[in-house]
């Protein structure tokens, strides 16, 4: 039977050391961490988009990485397909790993400049012995023609510099595709493209993922982008979810003053509803001595005394809908 | 309406390309108001930033203004010598960039910014007092006087960001440019600055040009709004007026194809295409290939932009 549950995640940790200078090492024995990811826990169902949400330095990105294995938890585990990760070896990994892709934020970054198109799509068939030669190319031109990079016998052989920044990002897309994965970590896509072409590619997701049988987690900043594509969201501040839930339920009534104010803030493409609520005061605090408490207690308007001494679990306040702050009842209609 | 205080007249800019010359601003004509915020939207390289820098004549070689004129408080700065246009730069005129932290020197404090700006121009004043007046301007934009001493790694994305405003109003400027002012921050950092942009513009009388791909950003702070598309500007009118009813193709297009997170259940449209190669643009409307509604004309001749209704300016055939 096919567990609900394409991943779950549980109290996942990353602590990153702070590299001191030698001078510093001398002088100071305590070592400093920098609380990338500090305790989180959430499933993403087979089929959904979860959707990962928050300012820089919030953790999402570390998430999806450490999701895929590309850093190593230093607590926590994940369970892929019910299997826990951590437990594999690094070959078991080598071949989970095909059910499992990325796509990355920057697709300059993230093609290889003196690779051909066709070759950088279907490098991973190569590596894993899946295909080669013509059967290669040929499965390949089927990918790119699916993901709208046409004509793909011409753009096959194309250089990375050649495309725009659209084109790029439909390869990057058709690169994490090749191995028909389950599950896709896409961390940012759209980020770098422009307006008109962030609508092409949002769509060209959505449509990839019901042909495909796809399960995307969506790891974003843009909330108002992630409301085209996510089915559930969380969001995140500090290395910590503040609020998680289907996101409807999420962006109709948010539970948490930290999602209140993240959602208030966004610009609304209308100049008749500019915004009036005011914002938390001051920016996101450093993750490597975070606030004690519920780390949002500092900026938030309606902290108590509680907040700054006992850190607020996720409970569901609502079918389908967790928050953790210890005040969030008074906003329960 | 108040006095004109900039007047863009058909300004041509030119960068000389191995492909061959790229006009990134082709005849564009545009008036900023005193007092006003007007917002200057388009996507990537339709000339928007181009056509900032050349209103402050910081054009980097071998970019040009081939044609065309600005007229500032009065004066011509296209005529103005290197020396004379560099007095109005900082001290009438001044730009807000995207990314403060390539903005600042890394290895100079923050009062060494603020001071050598303002001595610069006023060169009687002594350092006691530009930093004295420097501290008073960071206290304004809500940064501890403090701060003066740190450098710029130690402030956080918004304080650089503020610092910079803090640079451009260190003297009694009339007129920012402020390209992409926001898009390094994050959503409550650009919405504290959003709201902090707007106290300083009502309290120092200024007058601001937005320039920026956010169209959520100009629905927010802007009076007035210029789209641009393919070196040339489409469309122009009151804030309210452009997002009610967009009048050219691409305004509409454009519009609807960005995500407003309020509406429930809206779809995004897609624009087909993509903007075309300024090297060789289209004949005719540059928009013609990718336009919903084109016509034979469109393919063959440019539209003029015009005043099709009081105070709203387009470049389109249909509003003839």
């Amino acid at each position: 039977m096919e567990a609900l549950n394409l991943v779950q995640v549980l109290d996942l940790k990353k602590w990153f050391p702070v590299q001191k200078g030698f001078i510093e090492r001398l002088v100071t024995r305590e070592r400093q961490f920098v609380h990338a990811v500090d305790g989180i826990s959430f499933e993403i169902k087979r089929g959904e988009v979860f959707g990962l949400a928050g300012e820089s330095g919030s953790g999402k990105t570390t998430t999806g990485r450490l999701i895929l294995r590309l850093v190593e938890p230093t607590q926590g585990s994940i369970l892929f397909d019910q299997v826990d990760l951590a437990r594999l070896s690094g070959e078991e990994m080598r071949r989970m790993r095909r059910r499992m892709q990325i796509i990355f934020q920057d697709p300059f970054a993230s093609l290889n400049p003196r690779m051909k198109i066709g070759e950088a799509i279907g490098h991973s068939l190569e590596i894993f012995g899946m295909a080669h030669g013509e059967e290669k190319r040929g499965r390949v031109v089927e990918m790119m023609e699916r993901v709208g990079l046409e004509p793909a016998a011409l753009l096959y052989d194309a250089y990375s510099h050649q495309l725009s920044g659209g084109q790029r990002q439909r390869a990057v897309i058709a690169r994490a595709l090749m191995l028909n994965p389950d599950l896709v970590v896409a961390d940012e896509p759209i980020a770098m493209a422009d307006v008109s072409v962030r609508a092409l590619l949002l769509d060209l997701m959505n449509e990839l993922k019901r042909a495909l049988d796809l399960t995307y987690l969506f790891i974003t900043h843009d909330l108002a982008t992630a409301k085209y594509i996510c089915d559930r969201i969380g969001i995140m501040y500090l290395g910590k979810l503040a609020e998680v839930g289907e996101l409807q339920k999420v962006y109709g009534h948010p539970f948490h003053p930290y999602t209140q104010a993240l959602l208030a803030a966004v610009p609304v493409p209308d100049p008749r509803q500019r915004r009036t609520q005011p914002m938390p005061p001051g920016e996101i605090p450093s993750p490597i001595n975070p606030p004690s408490g519920c780390r949002f207690h500092p900026r938030c308007p309606i902290a108590g005394p509680i907040c700054s001494q006992e850190e607020p679990a996720l409970r569901e306040l609502r079918q389908g809908h967790t928050v953790a702050c210890h005040y969030a009842d008074r906003f329960v209609a | 309406m108040s006095e004109p205080l900039l007047q863009i007249r058909d300004l041509s800019v030119e960068y000389p390309t191995r492909g061959g010359l790229l006009r990134a601003v082709d005849g564009v004509s545009l008036t900023a108001f005193k007092g006003e915020v007007l917002g200057l939207v388009g996507e990537s390289a339709c000339g928007k930033s181009t056509l900032g820098m050349a209103v402050l004549r910081l054009l980097r070689p071998p970019g040009k203004i081939v044609s065309g004129e600005i007229e500032f408080r009065g004066q011509q700065l296209l005529e103005l010598k290197a020396e004379a246009m560099r007095l109005v730069r900082g001290a009438h005129l001044s730009m807000v960039f995207q990314d403060p932290m390539t903005c600042l020197n890394p290895l100079q404090r923050i009062s060494d910014h603020m001071v050598e700006t303002i001595r610069t121009h006023r060169p009687s004043m002594k350092v006691k007092a530009a930093r004295q007046h420097a501290g008073a301007l960071l206290d304004r934009l809500g940064i501890a006087t403090e701060r003066l001493n740190d450098y710029p790694h130690q402030l956080s994305g918004g304080m650089r960001q503020r610092v910079m405003i803090g640079l451009a109003l260190a003297l009694d400027v009339d007129l920012i440019v402020a390209d992409e002012p926001t898009t390094s921050l994050d959503v409550i950092v650009e919405a504290q600055f959003l709201d902090q942009l707007r106290e300083l513009k009502d309290q120092f009388g200024l007058t601001i040009i937005l320039i920026t791909h956010n169209i959520g950003i100009v629905a927010e702070l802007a009076d007035r709004v210029a789209v641009m598309y393919a070196a040339k500007i489409v469309e122009l009118a009151d804030v309210s007026a452009l997002f009610g009813k967009p009048l050219h193709p691409y305004s509409q297009g454009l519009l609807k194809s960005v995500p407003n997170i309020r509406l429930s259940d809206d779809c995004l449209e897609i624009m087909s295409g993509a903007p075309p190669d300024l090297i060789n643009p289209p004949q005719g409307c540059r928009f013609h290939p990718r336009c919903p509604r084109v016509m034979d004309r469109c393919r063959s001749e440019v539209p003029p932009f015009d005043e099709v209704q009081p105070g709203r300016w387009t470049a389109c055939w249909l509003y003839e």
